[in-house]
């Protein structure tokens, strides 16, 4: 949870996490409901299964002083919602349910009521349809196609490119033969941030102003531009077909040397060529 | 198709030859003990990446091609297999016996469990899913085969790193990978997104099963009041399949398992979060006569080398799950025994600590 913080939430970071997490699942609630169960209905075997560890639980990992205390150890900002995953959600709610459809005389009618409670609890994981893979690679075909002109086109085994989000996220998974001008904390930066003037002055990070002009869409002086593409040694820019800064690219002289089915390819001469070599390590062993 | 089968079915021959070595009896006198097939798989699974650990991480730290790792591992996994078909050929002949026996017995239930398992398959190895995590683990793996050496670039931008990361250092799941992909030329995206995907997804629902049995066929002497239980442990795992499609949000170990299924955190929020919870039942209903806490040693220890979010959060489970359960039975040498449980977390947990303090920093380069 990165956008959570437990200094500046304080013992309300346990509910926030609490919130963030459950979203608007109710399974939480069913879980309450179902240990209540067990307390009051349950056999011995069952409460001394699913009572000690849930209540242990609610002392330590929902008690809202243990991420305030643990943060001073260990920074559990963005990681204390993996606790949740202790409580056996997964386990308890299923039995108890499988219990009441299998112990009652109306199984049918107490299997499709369960399954609508279930249902209703929570958000289907593919709520926004189920995208089928179009590849083995499990990849976009024009990712594949994007790395295939790359490579026909540059003289060296590992190219370096500028690439938008999504591509640059799954590039190298594909092609571990593409480097890449952007990193992941550049482009986390990028999703919810814009650059100050400062930031696109800095010289030990010129990556910001291929951000700020490609991605932002905030306007870089087209020579900042081209020197940020030299002092990033970027040789091909590869941006969606219709976006608003084909013709910027253009206009500071870049070449179009491809176009695939969603993404038109830029090449930039880089004044001194950069061959990026593999580290000999023969040399140690 | 056929490769992606044949991986996963390799996975699990291997993951049992592992496993039974755990859980076979050593000695004429414990002839009696017993442990389901099914748990020998998943104390197999672990107890590979356990022994995995210990080869990966010296060539590793001292700047070793994946290549050399991959050839000390091979003549081990081949050495392993072998010794544990010697030991343990009569037993997993019982074992398919029994398994036969118990599908001719069960078709029914059988039928529905294969039909809720091929669901599961297709939707974890067909679907197409972005997660901005794969960027790493995936690319990792591609990275290091294409370079063959191990973490030493960065596989965001395939830059070299004067350094290695800690948070991956010993979890080397990865590493694992690219030994499979750079032996059989696999490619990574196709090992892990669908052989190790399929492999995961299956292994957690072994165990979903084993928890369901232990749950409704509970045997101490008395008749349970659940009749037809073979059908109930099928509807069990059918809910559990239910609530792992719907309890979502984009931190709930569902949706690890369900769009994740490859990750190293998915692996331990489900596979291993659970393998603990069965054990722990066996523990508390005092069932399980074969090593049970050499198998919870494993398991923390394996999850440890497949994730570092296994080292702050099965310490945890196993202190709200073990601790209880030992103080109302009074057997305080168990307290030792979780003890030894907890070290490897706490161990890796503190190590981290250490590096990310500035207290030592690993090279991937001679200083």
């Amino acid at each position: 949870m990165q956008s959570l913080n437990v200094t500046e939430n304080g013992i309300w970071y346990l509910r926030e996490c609490l919130r963030a997490y459950t979203g608007a699942c109710a399974y939480f609630m069913l879980y309450a409901a179902a240990l209540v169960y067990v307390c009051v209905f349950g056999s011995k075997r069952e409460k001394e299964i699913f009572i000690p560890c849930s209540v242990f639980l609610l002392v330590t990992v929902y008690n809202p002083v243990s991420p305030v205390l643990l943060d001073r150890f260990f920074d559990v900002n963005s990681e204390y919602y993996r606790f949740f995953w202790l409580l056996p959600v997964i386990v308890l709610i299923p039995y108890l349910c499988t219990k009441l459809v299998m112990s009652g005389g109306k199984t049918k009618t107490a299997a499709v009521l369960i399954t609508a409670i279930l249902i209703l609890s929570g958000k289907f994981v593919y709520a926004d349809g189920i995208k089928l893979a179009k590849n083995i690679y499990k990849m976009p075909p024009d990712l594949i196609s994007v790395s295939e002109a790359i490579h026909a086109d540059s003289n060296v085994e590992y190219p370096k490119a500028f690439l938008e989000y999504e591509y640059n996220m799954q590039m190298r998974q594909y092609d571990p033969k593409m480097q890449l001008t952007i990193d992941r904390e550049d482009y986390l930066y990028v999703m919810t941030n814009d650059y100050t003037d400062e930031m696109l002055k800095d010289e030990e990070h010129p990556q910001y102003r291929l951000l700020a002009e490609l991605i932002k869409l905030q306007d870089v002086d087209p020579d900042a531009f081209v020197d940020a593409l030299e002092a990033t040694k970027t040789e091909y820019v590869v941006v969606i077909k219709d976006h608003p800064r084909i013709g910027y690219l253009e206009k500071a002289g870049l070449k179009k040397v491809a176009e695939t089915s969603e993404h038109v390819i830029y090449k930039y001469d880089v004044k001194e060529p950069y061959v990026f070599e593999l580290v000999d390590y023969s040399v140690v062993y | 198709m056929l490769v992606i089968a044949l991986g996963v079915i390799c996975n699990f021959i291997i993951y049992l030859a592992f496993g039974s070595l755990i859980t076979m009896p050593y000695n004429k006198k414990r002839e009696g003990v017993k442990c389901p097939l099914l748990l020998s798989v998943v104390t197999g699974f672990f107890f590979y990446y356990f022994v995995f650990f210990f080869v990966c991480v010296p060539p590793m730290q001292y700047f070793r091609p994946l290549s050399m790792l991959t050839s000390i591992w091979v003549p081990v996994v081949a050495s392993v297999v072998l010794l544990s078909a010697v030991f343990n050929g009569k037993l997993w002949v019982k074992w398919l016996k029994n398994a036969l026996s118990y599908v001719r017995r069960h078709p029914a239930a059988i039928i529905l469990l294969t039909v809720l398992l091929s669901i599961q398959i297709v939707l974890v190895s067909c679907t197409y899913n972005f997660t901005l995590d794969a960027a790493y683990y995936v690319a990792n793996v591609a990275t290091s085969v294409d370079t063959n050496m191990m973490n030493v670039y960065d596989p965001f931008t395939g830059a070299w790193q004067d350094h290695y990361e800690m948070r991956y250092f010993f979890a080397t799941y990865s590493m694992q990978d690219s030994v499979v992909c750079q032996l059989t030329g696999i490619p990574a995206l196709i090992w892990t997104k669908s052989v190790m995907a399929i492999t995961i997804i299956l292994l957690t629902n072994m165990v979903y099963i084993m928890i369901a049995r232990e749950l409704i066929v509970y045997k101490d002497g008395r008749k349970d009041s659940i009749r037809n239980p073979e059908l109930a442990v099928v509807i069990m795992t059918g809910i559990m399949f239910v609530v792992n499609l719907t309890f979502i949000t984009i931190y709930t170990s569902s949706l690890f398992l369900m769009t994740r299924t490859y990750e190293g955190k998915a692996i331990v929020g489900n596979l291993a979060v659970m393998t603990l919870f069965y054990l722990f039942i066996r523990m508390n209903d005092e069932s399980i006569n074969v090593r049970p806490w050499l198998i919870t040693f494993i398991v923390c220890f394996g999850a440890a080398t497949i994730s570092s979010s296994a080292n702050m959060l099965l310490p945890v489970e196993l202190t709200v799950l073990f601790i209880p359960m030992i103080f109302r039975k009074k057997k305080w040498s168990m307290l030792l025994k979780y003890a030894a449980c907890v070290v490897p977390g706490v161990v890796f947990s503190l190590v981290f600590v250490l590096y990310v303090k500035g207290y030592f920093v690993l090279y991937t380069f001679p200083k």
